[in-house]
């Protein structure tokens, strides 16, 4: 088992109300696994992603990782965990305006020891990977919100992380690019990428190999999808 | 139009009162620090400019070339050369003699000092002061006559309301009934008269006896002179040399005058006195003279305080900018025209500006008074000047402040801005434009904190440098007047049997000299004579344990070798005398070493001298003089009384004020006519050293002032670049950088227009310390620990301010950052 979440909690407490986000959260995840996850808005599942990939921590409950407890890790620690394990998608890409997508993408490096060659050639690769290489020096206004989104994928993928996780990545896109995209993560996937990923769209939870339901902070049904 | 900026701006404070605060506190700040300094240096611009066709009036100033000695100017010169000025020079319309001295007043034996001025009847015929009352023609024509200032009037009588009431004044032990036959109005403006609260004629018996009034080569005062017309001024000055060769040459051995060639180291010139503030800075004994270059400084900082805070409030609206963007383009969407926003942001601009300028004026209002305590001068806030200046200022910190972030906002193209996914940080070039202002502030903050350093070191230095004496546990008192032998024997037993007395001494200089006296001698070198100007001083028994001079070679006078006291004046001719130099002497004569000069003679007309012994120097004066070589004689008071001596004492276990209280009483005791004032040499040289004090004091204001206005500067960005960047830092954090890593980012964006500043600042404050100290005899060196202070400080608080700023957001859980859109 790559991740294994056990009685993950997570309240948000503001001055009068609480809200829980998750409320016991039970979730195994294998390593090569493609999960899909859908729900209405507001269940949780963007909590949920963020507490996987250590941007939010629960509230309490268990999560580990390759077999190593990450709730007992500092900020320090969890922050080289980040940088070796995981990429991230996001609904509104959420690349840096002043960078250039090069620079973008050599993000991901960039807090890792690397020689700046060896950066340069991960990087290219990446950019050849999700098709954007020729907009390598513009900035993020300058392109659409597909090869903005391929962009960021680039960026989640450089790093060749074990886990790449995926919050509405065709949220923002159309039919088309978000066929595109939902393309390269199956791609990323066959070649061993493990992927978790928050949708609306059914077609698209049916292109991963498993889909999990939620329900006000909670996982209501989780089922293998026939290949 | 103005209610809906007034609203915007009100509500502005409500949602963003960090940012209106830093705006309004900031321009306050550097307004009123500008209108206070500019109020200083106004007021220093304006000296003597309010006196009555001050621009017809000279003071006769005088040059001396003396062997060994760079020639110099000054103020100041015998009256002996007054009549021959009038006769000559039919130019002249009016001209007095004037004498500055404290005239003490007697009551039932308590002596009260006043700055006063002994002069000519004439004196309100050059000096067209208004009186408040009397009648100037008449106020000083009787020889018993007083002409009073408000200020001591008041405090003599307790109100202005003085005439023909009597003041007994003691001059020398004589005290003489004197009627007050004017009081002086009081003058706004400052002018070289400012502090003198008596005016008296001098008496007859002034005028026949003492030197300064009969020879050319003493003098004591100074003469003003009114010319018929500006140009004469110039003309008068070129004919001066002629005519010290007409009047002041004599026959060789005459002590009036100075012999066959008297141009070759004598001359009189003309200062005019509307500009003597500034130039009097370079002449001797003109106490009131102020380098025109640190005025200037000061001015320059007052400006620099406000181009500061202009910036800061440049800044801080370009950022703003940014985060208002969306807000416009949503107006722009709804239809408002580019006009009526610019207009919108222009005067929102000019009504933060216009609060500011108010509130700077306040500020004004307090640091006035605050300088001027600081300052010693008679500071007050000008409507005249702040009227005009005041609304200047709002106008161009308005227009400076408002017209980019308008242009940028105004600018805006909606859709650019709504499709954007977070707010636009006004581009590449505001950022350029902000890291530029941000340097240009620390720059200059910088460069004035190090002048800062530099100058309170160096007026610290000057403080506490050594003097060539042991000056703790010292007191000197007042001049002796006149010279017997018997009252001076008697005077300095009484001082000795004072308890807490150690030992007293008498010499004819002490710290801050009155008369000086100064002659050639000469050194038949193997070279050839060798001539030199001493300073020459006679000193008794006890000088030498008093003083504690450092003796460099030879030995110090003795009291039980004849060949040590200086001869009678009878016996100079035929009588060699032993004599101590100074260690300036030796060089100018030309030994080796002090070791060389021992035993060596030097003459000085018929009279032959030896050098038993040589002592390092001793300042006496302002540190910005050079110190005078110098010649001492030996009195034992055995036949041959001192001169107006000065009596000093070393005391050991009484606390000074108590020791000084004794020993006025003492002195009392033997001269009861004559005002004893024993002090400390802190107390007679403060005169030295106030005005580079004060001087002093204001450049640390200023500097607080400018880092202050910096360091809201760079906080209020940091606060906006962290709210600009919380976006960008959780995407940071997101790929795995850590809280210190983004620290060390942020930081570094921050530091590196801080560091430019420094590299700047530091050659500038480099060339302008330098100058500033090349007008000290003795001085300070500049020392790297000038500027890696000023720089170490700047660092320290721009990381302070940095962090305070961007410290939690390092730290915070990145998901929040990214949900915060
Ligand atoms: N920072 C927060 N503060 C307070 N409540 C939050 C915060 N983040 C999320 N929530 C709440 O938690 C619940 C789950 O949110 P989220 O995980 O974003 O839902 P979604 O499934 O739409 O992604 C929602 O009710 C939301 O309002
Ligand atoms: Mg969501």
């Amino acid at each position: 088992m790559l991740i294994a979440l056990s009685h993950i909690q997570r309240l948000y407490r503001s001055d009068e109300v609480e809200t829980t986000a998750l409320l016991d959260i039970e979730l195994g995840i294998e390593a090569g696994e493609f999960v899909a996850i859908m729900g209405p808005s507001g269940c949780g599942k963007s909590t949920l992603l963020n507490i996987l990939g250590t941007i939010d921590r629960p509230t309490s409950g268990s999560y580990s990782f390759g077999g190593q407890e990450l709730t007992e890790l500092g900020e320090a620690a969890l922050a080289a965990f980040r940088r070796e394990n995981l990429g991230y998608v996001f609904q509104s890409f959420n690349l840096i305006d002043e960078l250039t997508i090069e620079e973008n993408i050599e993000l991901a490096l960039i807090y890792r020891r690397m020689p700046k060659a060896e950066r340069r050639r991960r990087v290219a690769h990446a950019m050849d990977h999700v098709g954007i290489a020729h907009r390598a020096r513009h900035y993020p206004s300058q392109l659409s919100g597909g090869q903005q989104q391929r962009a960021a994928i680039a960026r989640a993928i450089v790093g060749e992380p074990r886990l790449i996780l995926a919050d509405e990545p065709t949220g923002n896109l159309d039919t088309e690019n978000g066929a595109q995209v939902m393309d390269i993560l199956q791609r990323l996937n066959d070649e061993g990428a493990t992927i978790v990923m928050v949708t609306h769209s059914p077609s698209h939870a049916d292109l991963a190999k498993r889909r999990v339901d939620m329900l006000d902070g909670q996982v209501v049904i989780s089922v293998r999808n026939a290949i | 139009m103005f209610a809906t900026i007034l609203q915007t701006v009100l509500r502005q404070v409500r949602r963003h009162p960090l940012y209106v605060g830093l705006n309004v506190f900031g321009l306050a700040l550097g307004i009123g620090v500008f209108l206070t300094l500019t109020l200083l240096v106004r007021y220093e611009y304006s000296f003597n400019a309010a006196l009555p066709d001050v621009d017809r009036l000279a003071r006769v100033d005088t040059h001396w070339t003396m062997p060994g000695t760079p020639p110099g100017e000054v103020a100041g010169s015998t009256f002996r050369a007054m009549p021959f000025l009038r006769e000559d020079f039919p130019e002249i319309e009016a001209g007095i003699r004037f004498e500055d001295t404290d005239l003490q007043t007697e009551r039932e034996g308590v002596f009260t000092s006043f700055a006063s001025g002994l002069t000519d009847p004439g004196f309100f015929g050059v000096f067209g002061l208004k009186l408040l009352h009397g009648v100037p023609d008449q106020a000083l024509a009787r020889p018993d006559g007083l002409v009073l200032s408000e200020r001591a009037a008041i405090r003599l009588f307790g109100t202005t309301e003085a005439m023909g009431r009597t003041v007994p004044i003691n001059r020398a032990g004589v005290t003489v009934t004197h009627t007050v036959t004017g009081v002086l109005a009081r003058r706004m403006t400052p002018d070289f008269l400012s502090d003198i609260e008596m005016l008296a004629p001098f008496s007859s018996e002034d005028v026949t006896t003492r030197f300064c009034f009969r020879s050319w080569a003493s003098d004591c005062g100074r003469i003003y002179l009114k010319f018929r017309r500006r140009g004469d001024i110039d003309a008068v000055n070129a004919r001066l040399r002629d005519f010290v060769i007409r009047h002041a040459a004599g026959a060789e051995g005459d002590h009036t005058a100075f012999g066959v060639h008297p141009e070759k180291v004598y001359g009189l010139s003309l200062a005019k006195l509307d500009e003597a503030r500034f130039r009097d800075f370079h002449v001797l004994y003109a106490e009131d003279g102020v380098d025109r270059t640190v005025i200037n400084s000061i001015g320059l900082m007052g400006l620099l305080a406000l181009a500061l805070a202009c910036a800061n409030a440049v800044n801080l609206a370009t950022a703003r900018a940014g985060l208002r963007a969306r807000e416009v383009a949503i107006r722009k969407t709804l239809g408002a025209s580019r006009r009526v926003l610019f207009g919108q942001f222009m005067g929102e601009a000019l009504l933060v500006a216009a609060i500011a300028g108010v509130l700077g004026l306040a500020l004004c209002e307090i640091l006035v008074p605050e300088v001027a305590s600081l300052t010693g001068e008679e500071l007050v806030v000008r409507y005249g000047l702040v009227g005009v200046v005041l609304p200047l200022i709002v106008l161009v910190c308005g227009l400076a402040s408002g017209v980019y972030p308008a242009l940028v906002l105004s600018g805006y193209r909606p859709a650019a801005v709504l499709a954007a996914a977070r707010m636009p940080s006004g581009g590449r070039g505001a950022a350029r434009l902000r890291d530029g202002l941000v340097t240009g502030q620390f720059g200059i903050a910088i460069t004035i904190v190090i002048c800062m350093l530099v100058i309170n070191h160096q007026t610290d230095f000057m403080r506490t440098a050594d003097p060539g004496y042991v000056r703790d546990g010292l007191l000197i008192g007042s001049a002796m007047p006149g010279s017997d032998l018997a009252a001076q024997r008697r005077m300095l037993d009484a001082l000795r049997a004072v308890p807490g007395v150690v030992t007293a001494g008498f010499g004819e200089l002490a710290p801050r000299p009155g008369t000086k006296n100064l002659g050639t001698y000469s050194y038949d070198g193997p070279a050839g004579p060798v001539n030199v100007y001493l300073l020459q001083d006679t000193v008794g028994a006890g000088y030498f344990e008093v003083y504690r001079p450092r003796l460099l070679a030879g030995r110090w006078f003795d009291i039980a070798r004849g060949q040590d006291d200086v001869p009678s004046r009878d016996d100079m001719r035929t009588r060699m005398a032993n004599v101590v130099v100074n260690a300036g002497a030796v060089s100018r004569f030309g030994f080796a070493s002090p070791d060389q000069a021992i035993g060596k003679i030097i003459r000085s007309g018929g009279w032959t001298t030896r050098i038993i012994g040589v002592i390092d120097d001793v300042r006496f004066e302002s540190p910005r003089q050079a110190i005078y070589p110098e010649i001492i004689l030996f009195d034992t008071l055995a036949q041959r009384p001192f001169s107006e001596p000065i009596p000093a004492i070393r005391f050991q276990g009484v606390a000074e004020a108590e020791m000084a209280r004794r020993l006025n009483r003492a002195w009392a005791g033997i001269l009861p006519d004559v005002a004893s004032d024993f002090s400390s040499v802190d107390a007679r040289m403060a005169a030295y050293y106030s005005g580079d004090e004060r001087r002093g004091r204001i450049f640390t204001l200023g500097a607080a002032a400018a880092l202050l206005i910096a360091c809201m500067g760079l906080y209020g960005l940091a606060a906006f670049a962290a709210a600009r960047r919380v976006h960008e830092i959780g995407i940071r954090k997101t790929l795995g950088a850590t809280g210190r890593q983004i620290v060390a980012l942020l930081l570094g964006d921050f530091l590196r227009p801080v560091m430019v500043a420094c590299l700047l600042a530091c050659p500038v404050a480099w060339v302008v310390m330098r100058r500033w100290l090349a007008g000290f005899d003795e001085r300070i060196a500049l020392t790297p620990a000038h500027f890696l202070i000023a720089v170490a400080g700047a660092f320290a608080i721009a990381i302070l301010t940095v962090l305070g700023q961007t410290f939690h957001l390092a730290r915070a859980e990145p998901a929040r950052a990214l949900r915060a859109e």
